[in-house]
């Protein structure tokens, strides 16, 4: 008899969504839908915490190690459902009244279903569908406000760029399935390293250049980035949340097992790709950032910039011959990385929104209530919720005792540690760089001139915040406390999963 | 039998003017088509090179493939009928709100 219960936090998921949706059609009080998520989301949480193990915990053989939970499905999992967490605690105060918030939920739940499903996969089939799932709910939530023409067009964007970046995908995995004979991603790697002629093959280029471009479009490097600005400024703020924070590194996962696990063996075609694309993309990221007025678009465009500091994994990754030490701190510090810019993006958005509404809320009809003017004094107006912001964005920006200072350490470390400095100072000048705009916010915030008297703060709302800064804190914290078992020990346990071959 | 090569170029000139589409055309309708052209090269790849390795899965992944091709093109259909009944037009040069 096989032991599912590793599945069981997917499995949960699926069923809260399908509740939640039929349930939305008979309970005449909706605001309950939102804490039956809630409920589930905590569940599957704790399910994933509570069977953490170093160890591959499901193999996969009922379906053919297409579905597999290891350490490194843990890690995203974990990330995921924390993501999740904040974004349907922050959903309850925003769409408590909503008439369709049982939708909302549902896609919700679906859309991190989905983004599981990628963490857990070894098959490019199953990862495919999940990745569909995933970016299908997000392309309905993007546009969930429906009267709001910035909201729509975001969706619009987001779901043409999202089906062209679909549709490079698949044809990419159709011509490395033509290649290699296989659709299971240790299968490829095999085969490519079976057959050393196949990866410099033209089909095996192109399949590249076309995955490459397909992932980047999901991960939203430059140039591919186009789509998420106006994504991340026009949709609803919680849901630009889950986009940031989920679906984006959902990207990662997905590059992660099929770069770095199945096309190992054209990592020197890859190189040069992902050099300029990391570059590229952390410093202009950066730089338009930086001229950003409105602070839900400057979050958006430091996200491309995050993105590059991660993409940095891969650049390791295949400037090693062979898997080193090196390549094991790199994958692990992306991986912390991801995690760390997953909460501090959620918490982030979350707060916008939550400023956003306190400012349509009190100060009546404003143009455009994500503008940095209206942040003016707001550590006077909302001073929890501005504490908490600037609290986040320090993360963001990497200082400490927080835990994107530990991620963003550990990653610009393992590209020291593997020879390519010149690579490394450009992170360290770009993330001085995104301190500037970070700081911008904070400096308004608490030295600006206050542009009205106190706003209420809304609970539900700080306490989302709440919970994403002491995580944050706590994951910074725990190498003191537990040296043994901290957050660094799990990521390079993931890393070694994603790398069999590393003897570390 | 028809060698392989030739489903491959069909396939990829399929791709092309999907492709091409995509970077000439405003009509969101005809967008979403030209998103389903390239979707559905894909499958014709797939299936080209399952029949020419006797190996099943190729055809698997073209079938989900096409379901979640027609579950996109619902998502799709949604959003543009959003935008119409906003705008009374589907042209998405005109739908530019947001610009850095």
């Amino acid at each position: 008899m096989v032991d599912y219960t590793a599945l069981a936090p997917v499995g949960i998921l699926v069923v809260t969504a399908a509740v939640v949706l039929l349930a939305g059609l008979v309970v005449s009080q909706k605001k309950i839908l939102g804490y039956i998520t809630l409920v589930g989301l905590l569940v599957s949480l704790g399910l994933v915490l509570a069977n953490w193990n170093i160890h591959v915990i499901f193999d996969g053989a009922p379906f053919y190690g297409a579905i597999v939970v290891d350490p490194f499905a843990q890690i995203f999992n974990a990330m995921f459902l924390t993501v999740g967490v904040l974004v349907c605690i922050a959903s309850l105060k925003a769409y408590g009244d909503h008439p369709r918030q049982d939708e909302f939920y549902s896609l919700m739940l679906l859309a991190t279903v989905g983004m599981m499903v990628v963490a857990i996969s070894k098959d490019m089939l199953t990862l495919f569908i999940g990745f569909e799932l995933a970016s299908m709910a997000t392309y309905a939530m993007a546009g969930f406000d429906k009267k709001d023409p910035k909201s729509i067009e975001a969706a619009l964007k987001y779901f043409l760029i999202g089906g062209l970046s679909s549709s490079l995908i698949v044809f990419g995995m159709s011509y490395i399935y033509g290649l290699t004979g296989a659709t299971h991603i240790d299968a490829i790697a095999a085969a490519f390293a079976a057959t050393p002629g196949l990866a410099s093959t033209p089909a095996a280029l192109l399949a590249i250049t076309m995955l490459i471009a397909g992932f980047g479009f999901k991960m939203a490097f430059v140039p591919f980035h186009m789509w998420a600005p106006d994504t991340y400024e026009g949709a609803p703020s919680i849901v630009s949340a889950l986009l940031a924070a989920g679906s984006k590194k959902m990207g990662f996962a997905a590059a992660f097992r099929i770069f770095i696990v199945g096309l190992v063996a054209m990592k020197v075609d890859w190189y040069i790709a992902f050099t300029i694309l990391a570059v590229l993309t952390m410093t202009v990221g950066n730089i338009l950032a930086v001229v950003q007025t409105s602070v839900k678009r400057m979050l958006a465009y430091s996200s491309i910039a995050h993105a590059g500091y991660i993409a940095i994994v891969f650049v390791i990754v295949s400037y090693y011959p062979a898997p080193d030490v090196a390549v094991a701190h790199a994958i692990a510090g992306g991986l912390m990385h991801a995690f760390s810019h997953a909460l501090g993006k959620a918490g982030a958005f979350i707060a916008v929104a939550a400023i956003g509404y306190m400012i349509l809320s009190k100060d009546g009809k404003v143009d455009d209530p994500n503008h940095i003017d209206n942040y003016d004094g707001l550590g006077k107006r909302a001073p929890i919720t501005a504490f908490l912001f600037a609290l986040l964005l320090c993360s963001l920006a990497g200082i400490p005792p927080l835990f994107g200072f530990t991620s963003k350490f550990v990653l610009f470390l393992a590209s020291i540690e593997a020879g390519l400095l010149g690579l490394a100072i450009i992170c360290v000048l770009n993330s001085a760089l995104s301190v500037y705009y970070y700081a911008k916010v904070v400096m308004r915030m608490y030295w600006g001139e206050p542009k009205g008297e106190a706003f209420i703060e809304s609970p539900t709302y700080t306490f989302a915040l709440a919970i994403a800064v002491i995580v944050l804190i706590v994951l910074f914290a725990m190498p003191f406390v537990t040296p043994g078992d901290s957050v660094y020990i799990w990521a390079e346990t993931a890393a070694k999963a994603v790398l069999p071959a590393l003897e570390v | 039998m028809i060698p392989l090569q030739y489903y491959l170029l069909l396939a990829g000139i399929l791709f092309a003017i999907g492709a091409y589409g995509i970077m000439t055309l405003s009509n969101g309708i005809r967008l979403l088509m030209c998103v389903e052209l390239m979707l559905n090269s894909a499958n014709m790849n797939l299936v080209a090179f399952s029949t020419h390795t006797n190996d099943a899965s190729g055809q698997v992944f073209a079938l989900f493939s096409i379901a979640l091709a027609a579950a996109e093109a619902a998502v799709g259909f949604a959003i543009i009928l959003m935008v119409y009944r906003l705008r009374a037009e589907i042209d998405i040069e005109n739908v530019n709100l947001l610009r850095w």
